[in-house]
């Protein structure tokens, strides 16, 4: 008796220990992505710096131009500005984007500035002015008197996108800017203000940000560790330490080029080389994020054979949105979707995610293509995260050839044995336009034909029309109609792409494999 | 690359846009549009569209997004003289009819 309560009580306390544990595995997993996003967010400040100091002779505009793909309405920052200290004053020397919250000759900004010339890193501070609350970037270098000062908008609800990547997916979280856990600290959360501090189970991480530190405070949604997440976080894990990595190689090396620089102005070119390589390299390590969103493998079926394949654009470092899937529902019946967010970068990619897992559950709960898209058009919303999602979503069945789409304004799929055709698809509007309703059409696959789902990134050329794209993919299909799935695919988007092609390309095809 | 010029009729503000409207311009055609909303309170707003190139989605996203704006201010934003080409992806990607559309002048 003694031993059986002595046990059921220790197997509690494992269980309860378990999700304790849980939580703060997937806490810090959050606490990863979010200094990530950090890290992308102070780097091009210390960039910024380094190239203005590397070509001294072009006054301010290297810091003009290297600020302007981060400043903006809609960018990293609203508005930033090159500083020069000299002896005790500091002074603007050239300001772009908005207005800064802060007016330049303000004590605060003066104050701010001079202060991250005693710092290593950038400094970090909330600033406030009636609804509006910013956060102000300063990185100092000493050696050259110089800072740059950038204000970066804080959602005025707080209650933010900002941080919505997966995985967040299964936690109720606040960030706070500092170590306490104040409401004057609190910068970000998805929880009812008047619910915080965040109570029961929670688990909590800090982060490097500028001088101080972001605090994140997690509590579980729900139970932890749901089918549905269960790799996404480990994905973008992954994706964070990668990127942490090659962030801090940037910095390094980017250090390490303005010395030669200093050195020997001739090598100013060397050192812009040098960044184009590092912005290569950086992108490899997008891909692999984005990569590690995609389905490792498809399902195995009888009578059906699945192939896929997903080409990076060339231009940028930015990865795309585009992605694929395949489910199987039961023994039978298979669910696939093909999709693609406008856009590129991590942004995009988190609403792909985001996209991507809501079309999957509601698949797996046994939802109509047409039902999906119309339940998914009232979730996102251009207007709250910025990007258009167009989306193809079909249920398919091995015994008889019977596949059944819905499509949110995507290219439609094209029926390859005998002549190659697009399917008649009549496209509804895109997610993200708003609430809407889509019309379900049936393909008969006859046995030995394969459905083709693409993105727009494989047709789309800037010299023509879509139209001449769709009928050269046609073509190309046609001529490779009776080769291996495999093959099919691969011929398909090595023949179409474009080497210089800025656009990603995502391909899904399966081949009813039935005889007769 | 795209360019932008305002005119105004009285009966409708109009701004024509030339170019290309891809990931490259997206922004500035929302802030432009924006600021085009904001600077003037006739009810319709034309988007004159004549002079567009090329067309992507997150081209197709800005006008999704103008157009949001331009209805939540109680406007009606419609394009005008829009190129076969650009016309043809707005019907493949289902916008056709989320957009007013005048017939080409």
């Amino acid at each position: 008796m003694l031993l059986t309560c002595g046990a059921s009580w220790t197997a509690a306390e494992v269980d309860a220990n378990s999700e304790q544990r849980l939580l703060e595995w997937q806490t810090k997993q959050a606490a990863s992505v979010l200094s990530t996003a950090v890290m992308l967010i102070e780097q091009p400040l210390g960039t910024a710096l380094s190239v203005q100091q590397a070509a001294p002779a072009r006054g301010s505009e290297a810091f003009t131009q290297f600020m302007s793909a981060y400043v903006g309405p809609e960018s990293t920052f609203v508005s930033a500005s090159l500083w020069r200290r000299q002896g005790e004053a500091v002074a603007p020397l050239v300001e772009t984007g908005g207005r800064p919250l802060l007016e330049p000759s303000s004590p605060a900004a003066q104050t701010y500035v001079a202060e991250a010339f005693g710092h290593q890193t950038a400094t970090a501070h909330r600033i406030d002015s009636g609804a509006e609350a910013r956060i102000v970037w300063v990185r100092a270098d000493p050696a050259a008197d110089l800072a740059i000062y950038a204000e970066r908008r804080i959602p005025a609800d707080r209650r933010a996108a900002v941080d919505s990547d997966s995985a967040y997916a299964n936690l109720t979280y606040a960030i706070y800017l500092g170590p306490e856990v104040t409401a004057e600290a609190l910068t970000t959360t998805d929880a009812d203000p008047s619910d915080l501090p965040l109570r029961g189970v929670t688990s909590q991480e800090t982060v490097p940000f500028g001088h101080t530190v972001l605090t994140l405070v997690a509590a579980p949604r729900g139970h932890l560790g749901s089918d549905l997440s269960r790799w996404l976080p480990l994905g973008l894990l992954l994706g964070g330490v990668l990127l942490t990595v090659a962030a801090a190689r940037t910095g390094h090396r980017l250090a390490r080029g303005r010395w030669d620089a200093e050195q020997d102005a001739s090598t100013i070119t060397a050192l812009y080389e040098q960044v184009e390589i590092l912005y290569g390299e950086q992108r490899v390590l997008f891909e692999r994020l984005q990569r590690a969103l995609l389905p490792h493998a498809h399902p195995v079926m009888s009578d059906l054979e699945i192939a896929s394949r997903y080409v990076a654009g060339s231009r940028g470092i930015d990865i795309g949105g585009d992605w694929y899937s395949v489910v199987a529902l039961d023994d039978h019946r298979f669910a696939f979707v093909v999709g693609d967010v406008s856009g590129r970068g991590v942004d995009a990619v988190a609403v792909m995610a985001q996209a991507r897992f809501t079309i999957r559950a509601y698949l797996l709960d046994g939802q109509r293509p047409g039902a999906v898209l119309q339940k998914c058009s009232h979730q996102f919303d251009i207007e709250a995260d910025g990007h258009l999602i167009t989306v193809l979503v079909g249920i398919g069945d091995t015994r008889t050839g019977e596949v059944t789409v819905a499509n949110a304004g995507h290219p439609a799929p094209v029926l390859v044995g005998g002549v190659a055709r697009p399917v008649e698809v009549s496209p509804g509007r895109p997610l993200g336009t708003g609430p809407s309703w889509y019309e379900e059409t049936t393909i008969r696959m006859p046995p030995g034909s394969t459905l083709f789902c693409f993105t727009d990134g494989l047709v789309e050329r800037r010299d023509e029309d879509i139209d001449a794209g769709l009928r050269r993919l046609g073509t190309t299909l046609d001529r490779a109609a009776s080769d291996p799935l495999d093959h099919l695919v691969s011929h398909a988007v090595d023949t179409l792409r474009n080497d210089d092609a800025p656009d990603d390309v995502a391909v899904l095809a399966f081949r009813w494999t039935a005889t007769p | 690359m795209a360019e932008f010029v305002t005119n105004r009729r009285p009966d409708a503000a109009i701004l024509v846009v030339a170019g290309d409207l891809d990931i490259a311009s997206e922004v500035e055609l929302v802030v432009r549009g924006r600021e085009f909303l904001a600077s003037s309170d006739v009810g319709v707003v034309e988007l004159d569209l004549g002079g567009v190139t090329f067309i992507d989605s997150s081209g197709l996203g800005a006008l999704v997004r103008l157009h949001k704006l331009a209805q939540s201010a109680g406007r009606r934003m419609v394009l005008a003289n829009v190129p076969p080409r650009v016309a043809r992806v707005l019907s493949l990607t289902g916008l056709s009819d989320l957009f007013a559309e005048l017939p080409e002048r």
